[in-house]
């Protein structure tokens, strides 16, 4: 519920486990999701620190390099540990709502510490959550090692990971309820999961999403209904049918998704109730042997007053909501209809259901609910969504992987 | 409304020993999937035992050691699993079976009597383990109330009898461990601390953030619909028009009734206060937000139903105008869908989150919107049944508080006079409801 946020108190949420457990992918998630609905959310680690210091030698992994002779790298660790929580505080004093916190947090020192400076420095409510991120499936921390480290570290060996990794785990101290400390542990990415005191709307919404979280990379595919009269005469809204150029455009969609999904029957297939979905959804299901679950959520945006109209037809009636819509478009909300922020509003359960699926996805809905869908893989900002292109006959396809989501757009002719 | 995923058979089990709150949790869980649209129903072992082996059962009864007793027990309990599992073939889509099941062997049991009957099951453990000797005490006196088992006795005797058999299950309770492997879900000391374990799936999901929120915290909910509108006037449906003169002496009075209602301003200020976006609502809304010097939410989620192409009409013009879906209306007020618009389904599917909001909440709840939509918040709290929900008597200037607590709903309605501000109160205790429901078997929707 975006109108929540108003009355939140400010939110930390650290991150806790040893390197290679997959604490920075779900900071990055969690992060892209925050600001999706509409916090204002960062994040501070180590790493985003080390980053902006050009002092420091970019080619060592201060969260991993670890020679317990070596002072010098244990100094830097923390001076930038410090830095990164300094920069958080700084943040949060000002604009911020959420901050997400990547540092030093492996014993019971280090989180008293991280607690005493935020007690100290923050002059204002806030409340901390702590997400831990346990692995001993060994597979599983080959993957991370392989998909996230590997990249930038180009001179180690898998052993050289794995050997650090396992010095470090001999100091490493696991949370413990007598720290009195709000947490959720996940534990071999969600097979376990444990919840200690959980409190408050944000929190609880952040449980939800992260029992959804997993690192199957799967394909995402999403195409807008196929042309309909509405089109022919450029009107926008209503609930048209298909054209017989839009029915023709749907059974090569079909044709596309057969070669594409490649017999797979287990995918997960949502399509709007509007009838302009619904058909397109039909034709594409049966060449694929799969019904689509239709749900309003994906329904076009509500164009209220608007709806039915031609463009050029809006532009004289409604001259003011015209230059309403041009200054703020994110925001501005057709009359007696909804703005894209309702439109976010509205898709998030779905948002959660392309999360949750471990198959590939296929979503055919339409423009503006779209341009939301995608705005959460792909835009940092959701004052960027207006401006997606989300073109018709044209399938995109994401592919979220680490840290980054893959695109590739096909016309289908 | 949204079509739910049905492609598979749910069943889901409670472990734990008395006094923990499953019954309170399986109902709660049962509600919630039939308001979203599955076939839910709930199999309780101990209503089973009552009936065939009659009420007069003592701790003795309990023994672990008594043989004949457990043997008696067992069966009753193998009768409730297939009963679930016959509902389950028949139909249905989630079985909750609701009973002790503490020990290793009776879990496998279960789980393999489950997963042999069907091609593919998805089964849920839900234990509820709770040290907390103050909650228990509340959870007995709670039980005992409801609990045909005690209708003879006296208040201690009961109580007594109560703990000793308490003592005789934990002689023989096993937690849930992960080499049983089974998927579950433990809530610990009404959920401090939750374990989540192999949860996978859409709905089941879904059951872990609900379960994650479930408190028996009795708090009220207080819903209002705006005061009398233009539209009202005249007999329009739809539109976004603002209050007549009533509706805006209905505002003051209410303001005045919820100054009194919340006397400190520690309370007020811990009312959460919801309305919807529509100048009718907004406009009743911020009278009170000025008196009680509260801000309200404005959540799109509590607009009017949406009339379509109906809207701004009156019932007359709509008959005139749309004569086949006037009729259809009349017959399916619950499904029917105005064309461009929305049906009562649409919006019972649309308020699931402000439902889950509510039932987080601890404290006091006030929300003033419109006629439709708090028909539907109205009879989820108040466990009426989905197909009663269009024709629900939610009238204009009046205050309905809704007081949920573990197994009914008190209802307090207050009808204000806008003019006068004079009120009257009808108030409905549902407690004789209940126990008549606790002594069937089963129960559809509770």
């Amino acid at each position: 519920m975006q109108q929540y946020k108003k009355t939140q108190n400010k939110l930390i949420l650290v991150l806790v486990g040893l390197p290679a457990r997959g604490k920075t992918h779900i900071s990055y998630k969690l992060n892209r999701y925050l600001n999706w609905i509409g916090y204002k959310s960062e994040i501070f680690s180590i790493k985003g620190a080390q980053q902006n210091n050009d002092q420091l030698d970019q080619n060592i992994d201060y969260e991993l390099e670890i020679d317990p002779a070596n002072q010098q790298f244990v100094d830097v660790r923390q001076q930038l540990s410090f830095t990164a929580a300094h920069q958080l505080v700084n943040f949060l004093q000002n604009d911020g709502d959420i901050a997400l916190y990547n540092g030093l947090t492996s014993t019971k020192l280090d989180r008293q510490k991280l607690k005493s400076l935020f007690k100290e420095k923050l002059k204002l409510e806030y409340q901390v959550f702590w997400i831990e991120s346990i692995c001993d499936d060994p597979q599983v921390i080959l993957n991370n090692i392989n998909e996230s480290k590997l990249s930038r570290f180009k001179e180690k060996t898998i052993e050289q990971f794995m050997n650090q990794i396992n010095v470090l785990a001999q100091d490493y101290e696991s949370l413990e309820n007598i720290e009195n400390l709000s947490y959720i542990k996940l534990i071999n990415i969600g097979k376990l999961v444990k919840v200690h005191m959980l409190e408050g709307y944000l929190c609880s919404k952040i449980v939800s999403f992260l029992l959804n979280l997993h690192a199957n990379n799967r394909q995402i595919y999403l195409v807008r209904s196929c042309q309909t009269e509405y089109h022919l005469l450029d009107k926008i809204g209503g609930d048209p049918e298909l054209s017989a150029t839009g029915k023709q455009h749907s059974q090569q969609l079909g044709d596309y998704f057969i070669e594409e999904l490649k017999g797979n029957k287990n995918i997960t297939f949502f399509t709007s109730q509007m009838k302009r979905g619904i058909q397109t959804a039909e034709i594409v299901g049966d060449k694929l042997g799969i019904k689509a679950l239709k749900t309003k959520n994906l329904d076009e945006i509500d164009y209220g007053i608007c709806d039915g109209l031609t463009v050029k037809e809006i532009a004289a009636k409604y001259p003011k909501q015209i230059k309403e819509r041009k200054a703020n478009p994110l925001e501005f909300k057709y009359p007696r209809g909804e703005s894209f922020l309702d439109v976010i509003h509205r898709v998030e359960p779905i948002i959660y259901e392309i999360e949750r699926s471990r198959e590939p996805v296929l979503i055919i809905a339409h423009v503006a609910v779209l341009k939301c869908l995608y705005a959460y893989y792909h835009c940092n900002q959701i004052n960027e969504i207006p401006n997606i292109d989300i073109p018709i006959n044209c399938v995109i396809k994401l592919v979220p992987i680490p840290y980054h989501c893959l695109e590739s757009r096909v016309i289908i002719k | 409304m949204q079509e739910c995923n049905r492609s598979q058979k749910i069943a889901i089990c409670t472990v734990g020993l008395p006094a923990r709150g499953k019954t309170y949790i399986s109902r709660k869980l049962n509600r919630y999937f039939n308001w979203l649209g599955y076939k839910s129903r709930v199999f309780i072992n101990g209503n089973y035992r009552r009936e065939i082996c009659g009420t007069e059962c003592n701790s003795l009864f309990f023994d672990p050691n008594n043989e004949e007793a457990q043997k008696a027990r067992s069966d009753c309990a193998k009768m409730a699993l297939q009963d679930l599992i016959q509902f389950l073939k028949n139909g249905g889509d989630i079985g909750i079976l609701d009973g002790t099941n503490i020990t290793k062997e009776r879990r496998h049991q279960i789980e393999s009597d489950l997963k042999s009957s069907f091609n593919g099951i998805q089964t849920l453990w839900i234990e509820s383990i709770c040290n907390d000797s103050k909650v228990i005490q509340n959870n007995i006196r709670l039980t005992k109330i409801n609990n045909p088992d005690y209708c003879n006795m006296d208040s201690e005797q009961a109580t007594i009898d109560f703990l000793n058999r308490i003592k005789m299950y934990e002689q023989i309770y096993k937690t849930i461990t992960d080499d049983e492997d089974l998927s579950y879900i433990k809530t610990m000391n009404v959920g401090a601390d939750i374990i989540v374990h192999q949860v996978y799936g859409f709905l089941l999901s879904k059951v872990v953030s609900f379960i994650m929120n479930l408190h028996t915290y009795p708090r009220p909910i207080y819903l209002s619909r705006h005061g009398e509108s233009q539209y009202n006037v005249d007999d329009r449906v739809g539109g976004d028009s603002d209050l007549s003169e009533l509706g805006e002496m209905y505002a003051d009075k209410l303001a005045d009734f919820f100054n009194q209602e919340f006397p400190t301003k520690e309370i007020k200020n811990e009312i959460i206060f919801l309305t919807s976006t529509m100048r009718r609502a907004i406009h009743t809304s911020d009278v009170v937000a000025q008196k009680l010097e509260i801000q309200p939410l404005q959540l799109k989620t509590l607009d009017e139903i949406n009339v379509g192409i109906c809207d701004g009409m009156t019932y007359t013009e709509i008959a005139q105008k749309f004569p086949n879906d006037f009729q259809e209306r009349k017959i399916n007020k619950l499904g029917y869908r105005y064309p461009r618009g929305e049906s009562y389904l649409d919006l019972i599917s649309r308020i699931e989150p402000v439902i889950f909001e509510i039932e987080r909440s601890r404290q006091p709840v006030m929300i003033i919107a419109h006629q439709a939509i708090l028909r539907c918040l109205y009879a989820y709290f108040h466990q009426n049944e989905i197909p009663e929900v269009p024709t629900l008597d939610i009238p204009l200037h009046c205050v309905i508080k809704l007081t949920p607590a573990a197994y009914f709903c008190d209802e307090k309605r207050v009808m204000i006079n806008p003019q006068t501000g004079e009120i009257s109160i009808k108030e409905e205790y549902v407690q004789e409801f209940i126990r008549s429901k606790s002594k069937q078997k089963s129960f559809i929707d509770l």
